[in-house]
């Protein structure tokens, strides 16, 4: 047994259950989707607890994508394969999830790895969460005294914080469905294509009026904060500029790096992820102009 | 010094037996069929879902076990690399596996047979591009990545020629 310490595991028999030895153990219980992070944290030893419990019985009522009067509603143990098998993948307006599923971890990674799951880890690498980011998600909080939905941008305080109480589980999240003339993009850069962490990742949303840009999301691993966030500068500078060259520079040289700080660690000094961070940005903003002018996978 | 926790009773098929076990809720998977069950093909790399020597196939999804928590697998299906083929045969994409010489020191190669019999079930023709994707989990420390990739294509052609299996004979003699 290579686990370093030893604990108990609960196997709720449906949400109310899971809800209820939630709010009576936590947070000395804490929930496990996918487990993914979870195992490799306790094999680190980084986390300590009781008890797990084990959400994945609840699946059956927790993992779907469906639209929904003007929302498309994600469950949040809805896998990153299960993601990929469905319509969002196909929609031009939404076809970040396309690029997110190949890039996220690998294939037997995005059979276990869940939605909810990655956002709960609040880490600068959560791609679900960045890419949900610019989409305005909200995000469902259930417990068992009640329900309530919060912007996923307010639910981030730091690496691997959120701001909830321990005895909220995050069970959906939803955004409003997006105008046509819309796209999304998610770009990952790091030495190898496939099973990366990425340098830099970004995401972004935007809505053109043929050239110009009426409005637009854009979201990284990290703009000044060790997790994933906005770059608000950046898009109240694009919102109703065309999509030139010159506009684009300015958007690098002059204001992204106003905003954004980046950290220096083995893997990438500051300096080299600023500037990539840049050149992700115009590549994305490029790549969602091609696809909703293409109206497909560009 | 630790708290000692009660054992579970679990079920679990595993290639096509049945096996009742009692486990504690902190064992994972890979723990429970290497160490109480003996079905010792099933390696364990990393033990951190990176390295794909531990996958197995559960419910015929890929899943690595050591990630999974034994009492999670309670009444799944599960398919390790013995199970592929019945016994004295060998599975079309081991015997690709042997054609291609992939095989050097052979600790990934379980996990790696699973992944392409997982592709092939979902995609019994693939491309270039979604053979190095499935295997991109897969480390194979002797590098015969490139081999890996030819037998995907000859496993793909066996099953699309509607040879399944081969009998071990004519393979080793």
């Amino acid at each position: 047994m290579v686990l370093i310490f030893r604990f108990n595991v609960y196997r709720p028999k449906d949400l109310d259950d899971a809800l209820e030895i939630l709010d009576r153990e936590a947070p000395e219980v804490i929930p496990i989707a996918g487990g993914t992070d979870v195992l490799v944290l306790v094999r680190e030893g980084v986390i300590r607890f009781k008890g797990l419990i084990d959400l994945w019985p609840l699946r059956r009522k927790l993992s779907f994508v469906r639209r929904e009067d003007e929302f498309i509603r994600i469950g949040a143990l809805t896998t990153i394969n299960e993601l990929g098998r469905s319509f969002l993948t196909s929609d031009v307006r939404y076809l970040g999830f396309h690029d997110l599923i190949h890039y996220f971890a690998t294939p037997y990674i995005r059979n276990l790895a869940t939605v909810g799951g990655n956002i709960a880890t609040a880490h600068p690498l959560s791609d679900v969460a960045i890419l949900l980011l610019t989409l305005n998600a909200e995000v469902k909080l259930m417990s068992a005294k009640g329900e309530r939905w919060v912007p996923l941008e307010n639910l981030y305080v730091g690496k691997r914080v959120l701001r909830k109480e321990p005895n909220e589980l995050i069970t959906e999240v939803r955004f409003r469905e997006k105008p046509t003339n819309s796209s999304t993009s998610l770009l990952k850069f790091d030495r190898r294509k496939a099973h990366i962490m990425g340098y830099v990742v970004v995401a972004t949303h935007a809505y053109m009026d043929h050239e110009v840009i009426k409005d637009v999301a854009i979201a990284f691993d990290s703009v000044g904060k060790p997790y994933p966030g906005r770059a608000k500068l950046v898009e109240e500078f694009l919102k109703g500029k065309p999509l030139t060259n010159d506009v684009l520079s300015k958007a690098v040289k002059e204001v992204l790096v106003k905003e954004m700080t980046r950290i220096s660690d083995y893997r990438a000094t500051s300096e080299y992820r600023l500037y990539l961070s840049g050149v992700l940005l115009k590549r994305s903003l490029l790549k969602v102009k091609e696809r909703i002018q293409r109206g497909s996978l560009g | 010094m630790y708290d000692e926790y009660p054992s579970v009773k679990i079920r679990l098929r595993v290639d096509g037996k049945h096996y009742e076990v009692y486990v504690k809720p902190y064992e994972r998977l890979v723990d429970v069929l290497r160490y109480k069950l003996g079905i010792v093909s099933v390696k364990e790399g990393c033990g951190r879902g990176e390295c794909g020597s531990c996958v197995v196939l559960m419910n015929g999804e890929l899943v690595p076990s050591c990630l999974i928590l034994a009492i999670r697998a309670n009444g799944s299906e599960i398919t390790t690399v013995a199970g592929l083929a019945p016994e004295g045969k060998i599975h079309a994409v081991q015997k690709a596996l042997l054609d291609v010489h992939a095989i050097q020191c052979g600790f990934c190669i379980p996990g790696v047979a699973l992944a392409i019999k997982w592709l092939l079930d979902k995609n019994p023709n693939p491309s270039d591009e979604e053979i190095k994707e499935v295997l991109s989990g897969h480390y194979c420390r002797c590098g015969s990545y490139l081999r890996f990739i030819k037998a995907v294509k000859t496993a793909s052609k066996y099953i699309r020629e509607g040879r399944i299996y081969f009998d071990i004979k004519e393979v080793i003699s």
